[in-house]
């Protein structure tokens, strides 16, 4: 257990109760994802009942409690995304990569998720690789866009 | 003492302190609402929506639920309007959906007058989310021992990580305030188990009573009665005595015991 990173990210915040989220997300970018080990001890070290931490991670679509690849793909299927062929896009990327969305690549570079409507419409489809957004995807574009993160 | 307002509940004129809900003051003359998510030892969250009652006069003509919304002055409520008994049908349905042969629903439907569902999901688990067994677990035991999880229609409670949980204390409160029994209690020899449709919340070992020797509580329950009741007032539990001894007895109940002894835990 990385009792150190939690510490560290904890330390960062003045005010606990209310930065619980804040906290969270936090965490979830050191670890990619949630670990309950952590979880439990960043509920210890902050006197929040670990139910309530539990609750909130499982209500925001957000926060992981599977490991997720390096590189975290979400691809929207919003309406408008959903109008302009983003279930295609999503197929092309299950194929290229060898797994189905909600799922990791083995080698855990990349993860892939469905989220709805990122305000991005205009661009539809779109998808977010990490922190940078694409637009106007089609499904021939995606061996490229994936090595452009390959090793990113 | 709360001031009191004047209001109209189904043509008849009440008084009310101000304050208590338009549900606490129907009751009290003797006008049926029907409740699901409602305890009077609980702060009411509104999460049924059956208790839906038409209001006009001093707030805008509307719906609103009366285990939330508070008596006024000039206050015209109605508790059995053709709209209010078509939208309850509705919640009524809805809830049927996913309980349909949870027994408390089925009474509660056949009384307003709802014979089937048109949203009936295949699902069976008799817990209509009214969130009873969370609230009394955070507020009035104070272990907080269950929580939501998810959303919408995969809303469900649970544990945290859904294992058996090492904060629950066995006290079966849950169970008890639980309106439609998703919430099971169970003691069978020296042990106590407490689940629900699909999943064992946890576990215990039951200690003996030193009278008669048969096991009837937790030992987290016994020390946290220990710490909360006792310990506070410069007493110490060493008694370990059941409920049913203490009464044979007749001594005072030292304290009141949530399962297998009757009362509510709220004495804790
Ligand atoms: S288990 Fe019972 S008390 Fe808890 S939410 Fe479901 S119906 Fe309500
Ligand atoms: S629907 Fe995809 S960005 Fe709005
Ligand atoms: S009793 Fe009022 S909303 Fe459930």
């Amino acid at each position: 257990m990385d009792v150190a990173a939690i510490d560290a990210i904890v330390s960062k915040f003045p005010e606990i109760k209310g930065n619980l989220i804040g906290i969270l997300h936090e965490v979830q970018n050191h670890f990619h994802y949630l670990p309950e080990e952590e979880l439990r001890y960043l509920s210890k070290k902050t006197d929040i009942p670990i139910t309530q931490i539990y609750s909130i991670v499982n209500f925001y679509n957000r926060f992981s409690l599977k490991p997720k690849g390096k590189n975290e793909i979400c691809v929207c299927l919003g309406t408008a995304c959903h109008v302009k062929g983003a279930e295609k896009v999503m197929n092309a990327l299950e194929e290229n990569l060898h797994i189905q969305k909600g799922q990791s690549t083995e080698d855990m570079n990349f993860s892939l998720e469905e989220v709805r409507c990122i305000g991005a419409c205009s661009l539809a489809p779109a998808v977010v690789i990490n922190e940078e957004t694409y637009g106007l995807v089609t499904p021939n574009k995606i061996p490229l866009l994936l090595s452009k993160h390959k090793d990113g | 003492m709360a001031s009191m307002v004047n209001l109209t509940i189904n043509d008849k004129e009440v008084q009310a302190p101000e304050g208590m809900t338009i549900l606490e003051a129907a009751k009290r003359e003797g006008i049926f609402i029907p409740t699901l998510c409602h305890h009077e030892a609980l702060e009411p969250e509104g999460t049924c929506r059956l208790c839906i009652v038409e209001i006009s006069g001093a707030i805008r003509h509307s719906i609103r639920i009366s285990c939330i919304q508070q008596v006024k002055e000039g206050l015209i409520v109605e508790t059995d309007t053709e709209r209010i008994k078509k939208n309850r049908r509705l919640i009524l349905e809805l809830l049927l959906g996913r309980s349909p042969y949870s027994k408390e629903l089925l009474d509660l439907a056949s009384k307003c007058g709802v014979m089937t569902s048109r949203f009936l999901t295949g699902e069976s688990d008799d817990c209509v989310r009214c969130g009873r067994c969370v609230r009394v677990c955070r507020d009035k035991i104070g272990v907080q021992a269950l929580c939501w999880v998810n959303r919408g229609y995969e809303r469900k409670i649970t544990t945290d990580f859904e294992r058996l949980s090492e904060y629950c204390i066995g006290c079966g409160a849950c169970a008890q305030v639980c309106p439609t029994g998703a919430i099971k209690i169970e003691d069978r020899g020296n042990e106590r188990k407490i689940y629900t449709w699909g999943q064992v919340l946890a576990r215990f070992k039951l200690e003996k009573c030193k009278e008669c020797g048969r096991p009837y509580a937790p030992k987290k329950y016994l020390d946290r009665i220990n710490e909360r009741a006792y310990k506070t007032k410069g007493l110490e539990l060493v008694n370990y005595v059941c409920p049913e001894c203490v009464k044979k007895a007749e001594r005072p109940t030292p304290v009141k015991m949530p399962f297998g002894g009757g009362d509510m835990p709220f004495a804790i």
